[in-house]
């Protein structure tokens, strides 16, 4: 916390705004008639739109006798969810696939032993016992292609270790994803084996693979948590956040879609990711602990990352993991605005013209103090 | 709302903002009623006066509109009961005797001296009797109970039974803050006198001592709703009064006596006065009127053989404070003794109720829904037979979009409810688990019954008369009903009724202390932040003298942590009139420190 009351003791200097009104209209310049879209389970996030708007699949702790994530589609218009996942396990992050009815996400449920760690996980929680959020990247995660039409779900990847955080193309032919999968199929050091064991996303790496898992490609090369690739929206480019080794600063990256030409987009000095486009094309949305380690806030940066991040939300806690809607009219985001520490997800309308005016007017970024 | 913390008192001297009819929307489901029930005609909704029966014709007018009839059983939607609209004092008297056969009942050869009602003012709640008996002096009359762990009783060693306890109010003045905080629990007047009356005493007299704020004063007699006496005889009396028994006590005066209670020692007990009796008389004057609730059932219009749980209740409460006479009024000088429209308290909410009711009317339904417009929540059915009940008190004033849904603990299903209806509706909710807020649905959490209130915040013209019906916000409005409305038509179709949860209480136990610091803030109620969150703060009162204004978030009071709204009125029960306080609070993100001076409240 001491952190934070610096950080905020600090921005208060160089933004000097005298009430509590002047602060929040900042937020009403962009997001506007925000709303609360989960209620039910513990704590739900990474909200994701259908390519028509109409739907958002997310993941939620909400399954009766599972303490994990399962997968949910939430269909706008009538408030109504459906579970897609099997109910059983750990599953991650979901993406609708354009032109089909396949929706991918990752799942542990091949896991002989999930049932078990459910049980376990459970047993802490009844036992009032309490510990810091945290995502355990278990290596039995895969990535599933589930048919909506079908029911049918295809295994996209094998290999151990944590494979997930996948998205499609904009023209559903191809997926980026997350692998940890260099911490098993080399022989590691002694130091790599003992971070293994405290930080296994310290493995994580870029891939690659066509939509039915053939032709998996690494395109990144670099330690240190490299996660959550997205495509631009048209396809040319992949963004997604680079962690420094330790694990504790991370930038927004963009790379094309072979890995090359990869460039940095901000030099935040500070742990900013969850980076996604507005489908103009004219920034990324991302979340960063600027303010405070706790303390995650939306920003934007131009997509060129030539001008230095514009804050977007003014609230305690997390706000984060925020995704435009496919006609760029509305955010969904991740948010523990209304109370306690879990996370619920957001909508709100907004401003796309403000959004470009607040972009014009800021500053250059400044040279990175690194180099 | 109708009733709040003891700690909240807002008042202001702002000039009245008469209503001047707006822009008529045609398509709002709700503005023409919330015209109607806040109009100058209805005269403020007093229950029991004649405003409050034009309104019920209305209500009863637009319910037949919609095709809902009297509840089973009954030809009339009037359900009419008596309540106490207020108490006065009648003319209580006191008289002292004193000489050396006191003791025997008899007064011979003894001076005596009898009290004007200036010097005695019985308690709300005393008994209407005459006593006559010796005096034992019973400290601050506190007992703490047993189970406390903490062993501080006034009583102890004390026969008091038949005899009158004379005890002092508040509590010891000058211990330490954790004793306080304790002892302040119970020093309510009612629970001084359970003890009082436990203890077999016939009667208990008040005395605010020379050392408390407010000494010597009488104790202005509370607005007390409840039908009859506690049993046993209270009064209040002067610190002349006080004097005059104490001069039988020799060679110590009332405040040196109070000097040695105020450190807080348990050791420091009370005594029998000597040679001395007292004849107390008190006359409450209870003035009891009649108030209708109303209340109407659109019937089920297919078989509710197969649920369970057959009724759903939808109520809001559409009385209002008249023109403010009977203490409940936040009216500033200038527009006091006005008509206090009530438009958003709570002519908003009854607008909500009949208009959900009207967009159910014409659609089938596997359960009966009772529309409860009532003075207080009285359940109109067997609640066995009742499957969740819906409160709307104070809708009308959405800012931001949104909305508070109160007591979202007492079903485990409200939450799959709730987030299905507001992805539809998309409101910014504010959910509350807690069902022991100041509304009606606490009567139906206490029955088992799964509820919900729906509440859209305070504002400055909570009762006052400028809460007219130009300030509500009907867009809104309308999307509350809505809202509501989706939630009943999920409730009518379920099978099973929802499960009820019980949500703890966190409040502690015991008497409410009366609070007697007055701090000048205004908390918010709307938003459940970790703290008190200060929705304004009265001009010149010490919360803006101190430096604290609308926004901030009071964390610490007087080394206290303050998590919520009790915390903080428990906290205000020990602070010192007069004696800067301490006050960490947070703006902006950031924690400040400031000095809260508290001023005594009358």
């Amino acid at each position: 916390m001491q952190i934070l009351r610096t950080a905020l003791a600090l921005l208060l200097v160089v933004v000097p705004l005298a009430s509590q009104e002047a602060w929040s209209s900042h937020e009403r310049d962009f997001l506007t008639r925000i709303r609360r879209l989960t209620v039910e389970g513990r704590r739900a996030g990474e909200g994701y739109w259908s390519p028509d708007g109409k739907r958002i699949v997310f993941q939620s702790e909400r399954e009766p006798g599972n303490p994990f994530y399962q997968i949910y589609v939430l269909d706008l218009s009538s408030g109504e969810t459906k579970r897609i996942s099997s109910g059983l396990g750990k599953t991650t992050c979901a993406f609708f696939r354009p032109g089909s009815s396949d929706i991918l996400f990752g799942s542990t449920d091949a896991d002989p032993k999930s049932k078990q760690l459910q049980d376990e996980e459970n047993a802490f929680r009844a036992s009032g016992k309490e510990r810091r959020y945290s995502w355990d990247y278990d290596p039995e995660m895969d990535i599933y292609a589930y048919n909506e039409k079908t029911g049918a779900k295809k295994r996209l990847t094998t290999a151990r270790g944590y494979d997930a955080e996948g998205s499609y193309s904009p023209d559903g032919q191809w997926i980026v994803f997350t692998s940890m999968r260099d911490a098993y199929n080399r022989t590691l050091t002694e130091a790599e084996k003992k971070q293994l064991e405290t930080d296994p996303s310290y493995f994580g790496e870029i891939y690659i693979m066509r939509a039915d898992g053939s032709g998996q490609k690494r395109l990144t090369h670099v330690p240190g948590y490299d996660g959550g690739p997205f495509f631009t929206h048209d396809g040319t480019r992949v963004v997604w956040r680079r962690f420094d080794e330790k694990g504790l600063i991370a930038d927004v990256w963009t790379m094309k879609p072979d890995g090359t030409d990869q460039r940095q987009i901000t030099d935040f000095g500070a742990m900013s990711w969850a980076p996604y486009e507005h489908p103009s094309g004219d920034y990324f949305l991302f979340a960063s602990n600027k303010l405070g380690f706790e303390n995650f806030e939306i920003f934007m940066v131009d997509t060129a990352g030539t001008k230095e991040p514009v804050r977007i939300t003014y609230s305690d806690g997390f706000d984060g993991l925020p995704v435009p809607s496919p006609d760029g009219k509305m955010v969904a985001w991740t948010s523990s605005r209304s109370g306690g520490s879990a996370g619920q997800l957001f909508l709100a309308q907004w401003n796309h013209e403000k959004a470009l005016e607040a972009l014009n007017r800021a500053p250059l970024r400044k040279p990175s103090k690194k180099s | 709302m109708k009733r709040r913390p003891a700690a909240v008192l807002v008042i202001s001297a702002a000039t009245a903002l008469w209503a001047q009819p707006g822009p008529r929307a045609l398509d709002s489901k709700t503005r023409v009623h919330v015209e109607a029930l806040a109009s100058d005609g209805f005269d403020g909704r007093l229950t029991g006066s004649a405003g409050e029966r034009l309104a019920g014709d209305y209500i009863v007018t637009q319910l037949q509109k919609i095709g809902a009839r009297p509840l089973p059983g009954r030809s009339d939607y009037r359900l009419p009961f008596e309540f106490t609209a207020g108490t006065r004092d009648g003319g209580s008297s006191i008289s002292i005797a004193s000489g050396p056969s006191v003791a025997s009942g008899v007064v011979s050869g003894s001076s005596q001296s009898s009290m004007s009602r200036t010097e005695v003012q019985a308690l709300s709640f005393s008994d209407n009797a005459e006593v006559t008996a010796p005096v034992v002096f019973a400290g601050y009359g506190l007992v703490v109970p047993d189970s406390q762990d903490f062993g501080y009783d006034s009583y102890t060693g004390l026969d008091v039974k038949d005899k009158v306890v004379l005890v002092l109010r508040y509590f010891p003045e000058d211990a330490d803050q954790k004793t306080r905080g304790i002892l302040a629990r119970y020093s309510d007047l009612r629970y001084k006198a359970m003890a009082a009356r436990q203890h077999g005493a016939k009667a208990m007299l008040v005395v605010t001592g020379p050392r408390s704020p407010n000494a010597g004063e009488t104790i202005p007699m509370s607005f007390d709703t409840a039908l009859a006496g506690s049993g046993i005889v209270a009064a209040s009396i002067s610190g002349n009064v006080g004097k005059a028994i104490f001069t039988g006590v020799s060679g110590k005066t009332l405040e040196e006596v109070q000097r040695s209670l105020d450190s807080g020692d348990p050791h420091v007990t009370g005594f029998a006065i000597p040679n001395l009796s007292v004849t107390i008389h008190t006359l409450v004057e209870r003035e009891k009127q009649t108030g209708y609730n109303i209340a109407a059932y659109l019937p089920a219009t297919m078989g509710t053989a197969s649920v369970a749980k057959p009724w759903i209740a939808l109520g809001a409460h559409y009385d209002h404070l008249g023109h403010g006479g009977n203490g409940l009024s936040l009216a500033g000088k200038e527009e006091a003794g006005g008509i206090h429209h009530g438009a958003d308290d709570n002519a908003s909410g009854t607008a909500a109720v009949l208009a959900v009711g009207e967009a159910i009317s014409t659609q089938p339904r596997h359960r009966n829904v009772v529309l409860d417009l009532a003075f207080a929540a009285r359940p109109p059915i067997v609640l066995d037979q009742l499957a969740a009940y819906l409160n709307f008190d104070m809708v009308g004033r959405m800012q931001d979009n949104k909305l508070t849904v109160q007591a979202t603990g007492t079903s485990p299903l409200w939450a799959k409810i709730i987030e299905q209806a507001n992805v539809v509706a998309g409101f910014d909710l504010q959910l509350q688990q807690d069902p022991y807020q100041p509304t009606d649905v606490a009567t139906f959490n206490e029955a088992s019954v799964p509820s919900l209130n729906f509440f859209t915040g305070t504002h400055a013209d909570y009762h006052r008369p400028s809460d007219t019906a130009n300030k509500i916000n009907y867009e809104d409005l309308d999307r509350v009903v809505d809202f509501a409305a989706a939630i009943t038509r999920r409730l009518e179709d379920l099978d099973q009724a929802p499960p009820f949860s019980k949500v703890q209480q966190t409040q502690p136990g015991g008497g409410r202390a009366g609070v007697r610091v007055f701090t000048g803030t205004i908390p918010d109620y709307s938003t459940e932040v970790k703290g008190l969150l200060l929705g304004g703060v009265m001009a010149g009162g010490p919360a803006e003298q101190a430096g604290l204004q609308k926004g901030d978030v009071i964390v610490e009071i007087a080394g206290q942590s303050i998590t919520n709204i009790y915390d903080y009125t428990y906290a205000l029960e020990v602070l010192k009139v007069g004696q800067p306080a301490k006050v960490a609070y947070v703006r902006l993100g950031e924690r400040k420190e400031t000095t809260l001076t508290p001023a005594a409240r009358k």
